[in-house]
């Protein structure tokens, strides 16, 4: 050991110093990590469920607003098939989550999953620890097969919509002849009717239904055409009518004394029928004379010369 | 207790470079088992014994540790400034301290630490193996347990203290650079700061990173040693350090087996 060294003590006291100093830094780093970790924080348990789990892991942040409330403690699959995520969260930043706060579980396209809480209403009453929500899932990256199925049903119909022989094509096509027959002599008529002929045929038909109507016009309106007559009818059927009129009314009168006449023979039924009542008394006297005569006659016939043996013999 | 090494010449001469191989590793492991049980002896800690463990602390760590942990600075500030900067150009801001954490921390300090220390001992072996190769042959055969407690065992506890120690303290430096190239001055990031690296730091990555850490502080004070004895022992005569390939072996091994359980 050269003079330049230092002393053995000296030595032996920077070892000593060098021991202490990295026993420190190892408690602190050590306590540090633990701070990190979040073991002396109180903390409250909350219970996501979802039915996808992927992309979550464990130490995972519960974020609010961006900034980390909580932290994944454990992930196990429950009995109903459910993957339910046990979150740490500090009693100290519990108060962001409500009753009424949802939670989402977003996957992106690059990068991690997050879990994000949303709390609308900060004035609702807090989320009770223990508490059990469901995870609302927004997962772009299992959107895009769906996406990519989509764009590719609609980029085949598409092409079958612009191919050669598609519908669209043959209709933009006739769509084509019909404007350039529109364009024609005959205008849109040539276009609706399908050619020049027929166009031509329906003004011919015009034509001949407005001579039609201008001689249907002639013989009813005109000059002793078919309303003047109709019109004289009407009058004669007025007069018929008057006429009508005056023989029903000489009808009722003679309907009237048709019943005074039947008012009359009612009369004389009842008369008829009174003569009726004493006809038979009359009959029951003749009958009662007729029965005394005929008594009388048998009195005479057992009188003598007139009696006579009724006894009948027998051979 | 005198443990024997024994040599026997193999008849097959197919077999002799495997069976050498395998010697030599089991020396190692023997004689690292044996220093190991020395330095948790309590009856090896003598006054003249501590006395030499401070010295070797001294001058594997105390010497090193400030330019080794401004070299470190250096180097990681420049790393840490492309890591960030080619974050924040993909808008991935958010993974850069994560990355700084995970490569800086975890992986390339221990190792560094780890690999400079073992060229310094390595170098300081065989300053020693020169030293032993003056005894007389019949001694070298056999492991001087007073030799390896007196001479051996507090350089070997001085080296894997000085691994610790430099990769400790250059972590913590690119913790605090970290933070101060991402957020400045403001102690405002801190809370987000310190999450993160809780995030990185969970109980697999801390077991990881620790075991990671004392195994290589094991190998870069045991691996050069054996190696310096048995090259004494056989008067191998190399130009190369004795152990050095078997070092970056085992360090290699070590780093892979810990990316291997980290991250498959």
């Amino acid at each position: 050991m050269t003079t330049t060294e230092p002393s053995m003590t000296h030595i032996e006291r920077r070892a000593k110093r060098l021991l202490l100093l990295m026993a420190a830094l190892v408690a602190g780093f050590v306590l540090y990590v633990m701070v990190a970790r979040g073991v002396f924080e109180s903390t409250q348990q909350l219970v996501l469920i979802s039915d996808d789990s992927e992309g979550v892991i464990v130490g995972m942040d519960l974020t609010f607003s961006g900034f980390p409330i909580g932290r994944v403690r454990r992930i196990e699959l429950a009995p109903d098939g459910m993957a339910r995520m046990v979150i740490d969260v500090p009693h100290k930043q519990a108060h962001w989550l409500r009753s009424s706060s949802i939670f989402t579980l977003e996957r992106g396209m690059v990068g991690d999953t997050r879990i994000r809480a949303y709390s609308g209403i900060l004035s609702d009453p807090p989320l009770p620890p223990d508490s059990e929500r469901t995870l609302l899932r927004g997962d772009t990256s299992a959107e895009v097969p769906r996406l990519v199925a989509s764009a590719r049903a609609l980029l085949e119909n598409l092409e079958a919509m612009t191919g050669t022989e598609s519908p669209l094509n043959a209709s933009l096509g006739q769509l084509k002849t019909t404007t350039e027959r529109m364009n024609g002599r005959y205008g849109v008529l040539t276009g609706v009717m399908g050619s020049d002929n027929n166009a031509k045929q329906i003004i011919q038909t015009l034509e001949r239904t407005n001579s039609l109507l201008a001689k249907t016009e002639q013989r009813m309106f005109g000059s002793g055409g078919l309303a003047d007559t109709t019109q004289a009818t009407l009058s004669s059927g007025k007069a018929a009518l008057d006429q009508l009129h005056n023989v029903l009314s000489d009808t009722r009168n003679t309907l009237k004394n048709v019943d005074a006449v039947l008012a009359e023979a009612q009369a004389v039924g009842v008369n008829a029928r009174i003569a009726s009542t004493d006809l038979g008394a009359l009959r029951a006297e003749v009958e009662a004379s007729l029965r005394r005569l005929s008594q009388l006659t048998d009195e005479i016939n057992r009188k003598w010369p007139f009696a006579r043996d009724t006894e009948i013999k027998l051979p | 207790m005198q443990p024997q090494t024994t040599a026997h010449a193999p008849d097959n001469p197919w077999l002799e470079a495997p069976l050498r191989h395998v010697r030599s590793w089991w020396h190692m492991l023997h004689v690292g088992s044996v220093v190991l049980v020395l330095a948790l002896s309590p009856g090896s800690y003598t006054k003249a014994f501590r006395q030499r463990t401070a010295q070797h602390i001294y001058t594997s760590t105390w010497q090193v540790m400030p330019w080794f942990t401004a070299l470190t600075a250096l180097l990681s500030l420049v790393l840490i400034r492309i890591v960030v900067v080619t974050a924040l150009s993909y808008g991935l801001s958010q993974y850069a301290l994560q990355m700084v954490v995970r490569v800086l921390v975890l992986e390339l300090i221990p190792l560094s630490a780890a690999l400079f220390v073992a060229l310094r001992a390595g170098l300081a072996f065989n300053a020693g193996a020169m030293g032993m190769a003056t005894q007389p042959a019949a001694a070298q055969k056999t492991l001087d347990l007073n030799h390896l407690r007196d001479h051996l065992t507090p350089r070997v506890l001085a080296d894997a203290f000085a691994v610790l120690a430099l990769a400790m303290l250059s972590s913590v430096v690119i913790l605090v650079l970290a933070y101060l190239t991402v957020y400045g001055l403001s102690p405002w990031g801190l809370p987000g700061f310190t999450r993160t690296v809780g995030q990185v730091f969970d109980l697999p990555v801390s077991l990881g990173f620790i075991l990671k850490t004392l195994f290589f502080s094991l190998a870069v004070a045991v691996v050069p040693m054996a190696a310096s004895l048995e090259a004494a022992q056989h008067r191998i005569t190399d130009t190369i350090q004795p152990g050095a390939v078997r070092l970056f072996l085992v360090l290699f091994l070590l780093e892979a087996t810990s990316l291997v359980v980290k991250y498959v």
